[in-house]
């Protein structure tokens, strides 16, 4: 569907009342469905202070795959350039968008629709055929980045983790049950990591904004030979099995990014993993933060080691990302709109200075 | 397809806590006599836009911030670092903290509700981090007068206890 087409098809068929979810949460066990559910994001961008030649770039669906489809893409707005680009390494897609120095509002909205469905793995069986990886696609998912090394005290702390494990399936839940475990350590020194997994493992602080523990996780099964990558995206419904802590609870989303993990098991092909959500059960899911012997923690723990709700849309799963046109170094990760100005980099957590909003709904089909 | 005995798990994580508690103590929440190096340049700008580099703080000890606004443990040791400024007034010694990758307006809102007098600069591409080698927040260098790099500290720490304040004083040019 070309840009006026899709602009021109009018109001979008509202969602169907979703039933009310009560907060006592129900059997969270997602699986592997049939029927797609569809939404639509809407990131509305407006830079409050352009200078020089102001550009934007705004992550849009670049995962298609059984359980996420891109349906489409639309834009409007006054930038007077403004096109879907592609980095050439991971396939991330943005929506690229350029103003000169005179124009006082820059200013863009970006309309992306895509479909979700849960997807589970049943360990129990194998399935009938698996996504193949050539020799360099699981070079390139087992190789370090910049901020993911493999070597050292991740090495180490890996191989300690899966002594014993003789299978991908055992070395990889030895790993996603160790985060689990290990995130409740009160550490020693308190200070925040900065997005090395290294100094994440050396410092021992592994909890809240201080950590990407699905990187940690990513990080970990790579040291031990296992393909694993990071899937950044963001929140874009609240969960069907009533867990607030797992879902967005309003349709303003722009908060609500989260990155999720895959790992790669023979005879499974890409499982989906999820053990930074174990933790933000425990955080969150309660008034208080709970332990991990809670049963609403309970409940998860089995669960996101092979399933994902699919209450998240998936932008990219690129690291050290270089953004084209831009000034400013690489991204660790692309999950956040981003601009520069001739004064630099915006900040890209700072959604109310940037200044971006993001929202999102569920549409019929 | 059975997970890793449960003895052998509790005694490696057993394990694995001695050595990342050692590692830990290495690191600090303490002052750390410093043999990195040279000391790295430093010029930034302030919230009012002037640039401040190191070299104009020649013939002062100056404790060297690296924060951000998200930093839990760097919120909290702020006011420590303020009240050993206040006890420190008058002599040659001088707070910089340095803001890691965020935004000005951010920034001002923050110390609207933490206000602090010393001074705070821009660190927006996160250059001067990436050149001081700073990996975790917060990150501490306390600097001589002759501009050489005295201690280093990982994460935070009691700035106005009596044995930091000490450390300092010594540091502080006769006179």
């Amino acid at each position: 569907m070309d840009r006026r087409s899709f602009l021109k098809a009018g109001a979008l068929v509202p969602a169907t009342a979703m039933p009310k979810l009560a907060f006592a949460q129900s059997e969270f066990n997602p699986r592997q469905a049939e029927k797609w559910r569809m939404f639509e994001v809407t990131t509305r961008v407006e830079i409050l202070v352009p200078g020089g030649t102001t550009r934007v770039w705004l992550p849009i669906p670049s995962v298609d795959s059984g359980y996420q489809k891109t349906i489409d893409n639309a834009w409007s707005g006054n930038a007077q350039v403004a096109k879907l680009v592609y980095d050439g390494k991971y396939g991330a897609g943005m929506l690229y968008a350029e103003w000169p120095d005179s124009v006082n509002a820059p200013a863009i909205e970006l309309y992306s629709r895509f479909a979700t469905r849960d997807r589970a793995v049943d360990f129990a069986s194998r399935p009938a055929s698996v996504e193949k990886l050539s020799a360099g696609e699981r070079e390139f998912y087992t190789e370090p980045t910049e901020h993911m090394p493999t070597d050292g005290i991740v090495k180490k702390t890996a191989q300690d983790i899966t002594i014993g494990a003789s299978t991908d399936y055992q070395k990889a839940k030895a790993i996603y049950e160790w985060i689990v475990e290990n995130t409740f350590r009160d550490p020693k020194t308190r200070g925040c990591g900065v997005g090395d997994i290294k100094t994440m493992l050396e410092t021992g602080n592994l909890g809240g904004k201080c950590a990407d523990l699905n990187a940690l996780y990513v990080g970990l099964a790579r040291a031990s030979g296992l393909p694993a990558r990071d899937v950044y995206g963001v929140r874009v419904a609240k969960s069907q099995f009533g867990y607030r802590s797992l879902g967005a609870g309003t349709a303003n989303i722009t908060r609500a990014q989260h990155c999720r993990a895959e790992v790669y098991l023979a005879g499974f092909g890409w499982v989906p993993v999820d053990p930074a959500d174990v933790r933000k059960v425990v955080l969150e899911e309660r008034a208080q933060p709970t332990t991990l012997s809670d049963p609403v923690v309970q409940a998860v723990r089995p669960k996101l080691f092979g399933a994902w709700e699919m209450n998240w849309l998936a932008f990219n799963t690129a690291n050290d990302i270089a953004l084209p046109n831009a000034q400013s170094g690489k991204l660790t990760f692309f999950m956040y709109p981003q601009a520069e100005t001739a004064a630099g980099r915006v900040d890209s957590l700072d959604p109310d200075n940037f200044k971006y909003t993001m929202t999102a709904k569920e549409i019929s089909a | 397809m059975s997970a890793v005995p449960r003895t052998h798990a509790v005694l490696r994580l057993i394990a694995f806590a001695v050595a990342a508690s050692c590692a830990l103590s290495a690191f600090g929440g303490e002052l750390k006599p410093w043999s990195g190096g040279a000391t790295p340049p430093l010029a930034l700008r302030d919230l009012q836009g002037r640039e401040h580099r190191l070299a104009d703080y020649s013939g002062k000890v100056v404790l060297l911030n690296f924060w951000a606004t998200w930093c839990e443990p760097c919120r909290e040791e702020m006011p420590a670092m303020q009240r050993l400024a206040d006890k420190l007034a008058g002599k040659p010694f001088a707070v910089i903290a340095v803001d890691f990758g965020e935004g000005a307006p951010r920034i001002q809102e923050f110390l609207k509700k933490l206000p602090v007098r010393f001074t705070v600069l821009l660190d927006r591409d996160t250059s001067a981090a990436n050149a001081w080698r700073v990996k975790v927040l917060p990150t501490s260098l306390v600097i001589g007068p002759d501009r050489r790099i005295r201690y280093s500290v990982i994460g935070d720490l009691e700035w106005d206890s009596p044995a930091v304040e000490e450390a300092i004083r010594k540091l502080l040019p006769p006179g």
